[in-house]
């Protein structure tokens, strides 16, 4: 089953078209990672999904069931609104006890403190939501979402504006979440961010998705190419031509040099022979790097319109 | 729904809005009851109440009461929308029972204002006016229906606290006016204001009212379900 079905999902605004029937599927229990730039119409799907605005065409399923049809969906879902704002006189330990209730759940006060703690803000559950910074905000944001224990949890740029240890503390936080078999639906600026933590991911430009799949697989759509750095012994000027002439059968390109070489390869498997090449002339690799295009390389480039998915 | 409704009763009730709410009531209460004591005859024909106490309880209500309701809930649901608060509720529960929350929150807060108020005058008066008590809460249930739909038409607080105050001050002049004008227009406006069924000798025309802040409130459920969180 999926966690998230969305069936040509669109959304006009007058004449704009923020998402233009979108078709996506979220595997149970996977962290899916959506990414686009500002305006791309990430938070508008998101805002959809969640209840918060109507499609203007198409439909969608949460586990299966159409949301609507559904009343019981707000117990399986946790969601990080994009922007976090807070009733400013509630504490952090009041805003869980006031949203827990809400969902008809009784969290003792031990409880709530524990999901505080997953966020890191156990020391400051007595303190007002108007006496927090950015950054709290943010965490009390997924401490709320957490609340319900839910199947799945939508993530709307949970780490921008926090300090590079939270941020880190955040990562940990998703993994584990994840580990528990809850669905995660994660938006965000930080494409390092998604490549580390994502198990699938889609771009979307300009309301549509323009590419979907597991890294692996963006990789091999966007670009099969890997760079090979081989740091080896020094070689002779003989030695050298016949590794031009030699490798240029195994490289799209190459470049040798006396101590270092650099290859563009179509594949992993061609390293080995790679080796095989420099080992039967008797020339000593001490080290072997390998360079895959980032999600960022695929990113700019999808955006730059060298790719058509 | 009750949560919302037991967190908006709170935050209403536990600041100093509520004593001075209830120091009013009571305090003009007593005194108009004293007023008109001197002047029975006149006001009970204008339907003001049988007894004096009771009287002044609805003068004062029907004078301040919308003022009162207006400047303490105007921005009972725009302000979630502006803050976007709404967003954390409207992704746990349905938009009606946040809606109807916030109604019931404020229904509430006023009648245990309104009889702890008629509660202080039982010492003074020697009998609690429950049939005035129920008639007080369905006036001020009027203009809560009505403050709802407004913060729930208008996304902007600034502007409902005005829209709120400037109606606030008109409705009593207008339901008041129309019950002394020949003017035609006023005359079927006064309809649609609670003042023309507080004035009719027959006290079942105030049970009528009840059916403005169901109007209200079914609007501002339309509104609300269709409304971009």
């Amino acid at each position: 089953m999926y966690a998230i079905e969305a069936n040509n999902l669109s959304k006009k605004y007058g004449e704009k078209v923020v998402v233009n029937n979108l078709n996506l599927r979220v595997r149970e229990g996977s962290i899916f990672g959506f990414l686009g730039k500002n305006g791309a119409g990430k938070s508008t799907f998101i805002n959809m999904i969640t209840g918060l605005i109507s499609p203007t065409s198409g439909s969608f399923k949460l586990f299966g069931d159409s949301k609507y049809s559904n009343k019981d969906i707000y117990t399986k879902i946790g969601v990080l609104p994009d922007y976090s704002t807070f009733y400013e006189h509630l504490t952090a330990l009041e805003h869980l006890k006031y949203f827990s209730k809400i969902l008809g759940l009784s969290l003792t006060k031990d409880e709530m403190i524990n999901i505080l703690r997953l966020v890191e803000l156990e020391d400051s559950a007595n303190l007002k939501a108007g006496k927090f910074s950015f950054g709290m905000k943010k965490r009390l944001g997924i401490a709320q979402a957490l609340i319900n224990n839910p199947r799945i949890l939508f993530l709307d740029e949970p780490t921008s504006g926090v300090d590079a240890n939270a941020a880190l503390n955040i990562h940990s936080l998703i993994k584990n979440i994840a580990k528990q078999g809850t669905t995660i639906f994660l938006t965000s600026h930080n494409l390092d961010e998604v490549e580390k933590l994502c198990d699938d991911i889609a771009i979307m430009d300009q309301g549509v998705i323009k590419i979907q799949g597991s890294m692996e697989e963006l990789r091999n759509e966007y670009n099969n190419s890997i760079t090979l750095y081989v740091k080896h012994s020094k070689v002779l000027e003989e030695q050298k031509k016949w590794l031009e002439k030699n490798l240029l059968s195994l490289a799209k390109s190459l470049k040798v040099g006396y101590t270092n070489t650099e290859l563009i390869l179509d594949n992993e498997e061609t390293i080995a022979s790679v080796n095989k090449l420099f080992l039967s002339k008797d020339i000593n690799v001490y080290r072997l790097e390998v360079d895959e295009p980032s999600l960022e390389e695929i990113f700019i480039n999808i955006n730059v319109g060298k790719h058509t998915a | 729904m009750f949560t919302i409704c037991f967190r908006e009763f709170k935050d209403l009730f536990k600041s100093i809005r509520s004593i001075i709410i209830i120091l009013t009531i009571f305090g003009v209460t007593l005194g108009v009851a004293k007023l008109i004591s001197q002047f029975g005859g006149p006001v009970k024909s204008l339907g003001l109440g049988s007894n004096a106490y009771a009287g002044g309880l609805l003068t004062l209500l029907l004078i301040a009461g919308p003022l009162f309701v207006t400047s303490l809930s105007h921005n009972i649901i725009n302000q979630e929308l502006h803050s976007r608060t709404i967003r954390f509720l409207a992704t746990k529960t349905s938009r009606d029972k946040i809606v109807l929350g916030k109604f019931l929150g404020i229904i509430l807060f006023w009648v245990i204002c309104l009889f702890i108020a008629l509660l202080l005058v039982i010492p003074f008066s020697k009998a609690f006016y429950f049939l005035e008590f129920i008639q007080a809460v369905i006036f001020i249930s009027y203009f809560v229906g009505l403050t709802i739909l407004i913060s729930t038409l208008i996304t902007k607080p600034s502007i409902t606290m005005f829209l709120g105050i400037a109606i606030a001050l008109a409705m009593p002049v207008l339901g008041i006016w129309s019950m002394v004008s020949e003017n035609i227009f006023l005359k079927i406006t006064s309809h649609i204001t609670p003042y023309f069924y507080y004035t009719q000798e027959t006290t079942s025309y105030t049970y009528l009212v009840v059916l403005f802040p169901l109007i209200f409130l079914a609007l501002s459920l339309l509104i609300m379900r269709k409304k971009e969180l």
